[in-house]
């Protein structure tokens, strides 16, 4: 059976370049061509019209469309990046320095933008990849943590992963958040410092999904599994510490990511970021609860409104039970539906999310849109 | 009605504006990226984008930030013309409507985008299978003299044997020549 598979040039489409370069498709008698996109856009409008059979998808972005996730392609590998000129302001300002092992947090810069503010000076321009992504989330949780409301306080853009470090080098963007490995790319480029790694924001964080069209999942049942099992077969590979520098090289070439091996390997294979995964730590897992997690920030920000049955949405996208029979299938370690009972871990700022307590966990942000008054 | 192409082909964008400039009443405009008209954007009603450009998601985001947010044509105008977005976007081209413009005044708009998208690929396939068969027909040319060379062969009996090799194998007639060629540099003792 023939697939075509859309991704974009990312650290966290190994899976699915693994599962190609690796004879893993073929293996389940599957015969996949990747597609690389210009654009999350064209990823959602292809699998929506039948143009792709299913692509590497931003997790928010499959909560929103017609499609199921029956698989977690990665946990972790985004990071802040900040400006060199921002970043050495901020820490003129005390600069937030944590403990070891914990991330800064965003209050240096909060003064910065005040007396930026009162000086009359133009708000700071922060840019993510895309309006629905765990980036966007990440940031303005930063953001508004320190108090900086991240629709009101500084303007928020969209700027393609590959174009982030010449538009931070043309002083057009003050600071972005965004996957591997383009914050690394950036900071080899001198343009820019990574100021916060989203692992240490939150470990196992949910980051892209494996998006496949609804009707497809229902029409093929066994092409889905055949899917799985090769991708989950991927993913174990390239968990394996010693199959990380090959990883990295792959990855490299001009048909996938596109970038120097160097910037790669900073989210695969350097110790004090080694923290991308594909399996391990449940990573594989499409957790409901990261579902119900990241449709809390869509209300939080008001990208989504209250009519929106978040609980439902979260079933029928998120897949665990396809999951488990494919990791089944293959023999890859995998924890059960238990999961799915259990709160989060904690973020940076000492809160976890407890699916249970949707709406308290929402009440208790102060900085958060409120829905407008039903007329 | 007031259009806008982002195309970072030219000459595709050209071919589309050329193709518009007969749906009345209608003021066209192109561009090759997104950043270059951003200032711009609330003064147009529809836009075209190529999917191949990478502004699409930029233009996404402008749907949350401002009042004149551009919808994507692809989620409502199916109910008007089933098939076309879909067709639209397996041709490479998405539209956007930015200010509540009916869907039935932008579909001529997008259909004109999509047929020329679609002749563009087109134009340009044949072209890349000009460019094939004179390659190929070079290298036959040169595996027939190298057969007349090494065979004392004539012209004809040259072509009607790599006729037959390729027949045998099932093969074009092209590849059994550049195999040919390939081989007789090895045997040659050339790379």
């Amino acid at each position: 059976m023939s697939l075509k598979l859309g991704f974009i040039a990312l650290t966290d489409c190994a899976p699915l370049v693994v599962a190609k370069e690796r004879g893993l498709f073929e293996a389940e008698g599957l015969d996949v061509i990747l597609s690389r996109e210009a654009s999350w856009a064209n990823i959602r409008d292809k699998v929506a019209s039948g143009a792709l059979d299913g692509a590497h998808m931003l997790a928010p972005m499959a909560l929103t469309g017609a499609v199921i996730a029956p698989l977690s392609l990665n946990a972790n590998g985004s990071s802040i990046t900040l400006s060199r000129p921002l970043a050495e302001q901020v820490r003129a300002l005390g600069g937030d320095e944590a403990p070891a092992g914990a991330p800064r947090t965003a209050h240096a810069l909060k003064r910065l933008i005040d007396r930026r503010a009162a000086a009359g000076e133009r708000p700071l321009t922060f840019a993510v990849v895309f309006p629905f992504s765990i980036h966007a989330y990440l940031l303005r949780y930063w953001l508004a943590d320190a108090g900086i409301d991240p629709d009101r306080d500084v303007r928020l853009t969209v700027v393609p992963p590959p174009r982030m470090a010449a538009r931070m080098l043309a002083g057009e963007v003050d600071g972005f958040c965004v996957g591997a490995p383009w914050g690394a790319v950036t900071e080899a480029a001198g343009a820019g410092e990574i100021w916060a790694q989203g692992s240490r924001l939150w470990r196992g964080a949910p980051d892209k999904v494996l998006g496949l069209p609804a009707a497809f999942a229902e029409r093929d049942p066994g092409a889905v599994q055949a899917l799985l099992r090769a991708l989950i077969r991927a993913a174990v590979w390239a968990d394996e510490p010693g199959n990380r520098e090959p990883l990295a090289e792959m990855l490299s070439r001009p048909a996938y990511v596109d970038a120097p091996v160097a910037a790669l390997r900073r989210a695969l294979v350097e110790p004090e970021s080694f923290v991308l995964q594909f399996h391990g730590e449940d990573a594989g897992y499409p957790r409901r609860a990261h579902a119900l997690w990241l449709l809390s920030q869509m209300r939080r920000w008001g990208q989504i409104d209250e009519t929106v049955e978040v609980r439902r949405v979260a079933e029928q996208v998120y897949r665990p039970d396809l999951y488990l029979q494919a990791a089944e299938a293959v023999g890859a370690p995998a924890r059960g539906p238990q999961l799915d009972a259990e709160p989060l871990q904690p973020m940076f700022d000492g809160r976890a999310f407890d699916p249970a307590r949707f709406d308290d966990y929402l009440a208790s942000f102060p900085l958060r849109r409120r829905p407008a008054p039903v007329q | 009605m007031r259009v806008l192409v982002i195309d970072p082909d030219k000459a595709r964008a050209a071919l589309v504006a050329e193709g518009l400039a007969g749906v009345k009443p209608l003021e066209v405009r192109s561009a090759p990226s997104f950043e270059e008209v951003e200032s711009a954007v609330d003064g147009f009603d529809v836009i075209v984008i190529a999917c191949d450009s990478p502004d699409r998601d930029t233009l996404e985001s402008l749907r949350e930030q401002t009042a004149h947010n551009p919808r994507p044509v692809v989620m409502f105008v199916d109910r008007s013309a089933p098939g076309l977005a879909e067709a639209a976007v397996e041709a490479g081209v998405a539209a956007y409507v930015v200010d509540g413009l009916a869907a039935k005044r932008v579909r001529p708009v997008l259909e004109v985008a999509l047929t020329r998208f679609q002749l563009m690929q087109k134009l340009r396939g044949d072209l890349a299978k000009a460019q094939a068969d004179l390659a190929a027909r070079k290298t036959i040319d040169r595996a027939k003299g190298l057969l007349m060379k090494e065979r004392g062969l004539d012209e004809e009996a040259a072509y009607q044997l790599l006729r037959k090799l390729a027949m045998d194998s099932g093969r074009p007639l092209g590849a059994v020549a550049a195999d040919l060629i390939a081989y007789a540099n090895v045997l040659k003792g050339g790379s």
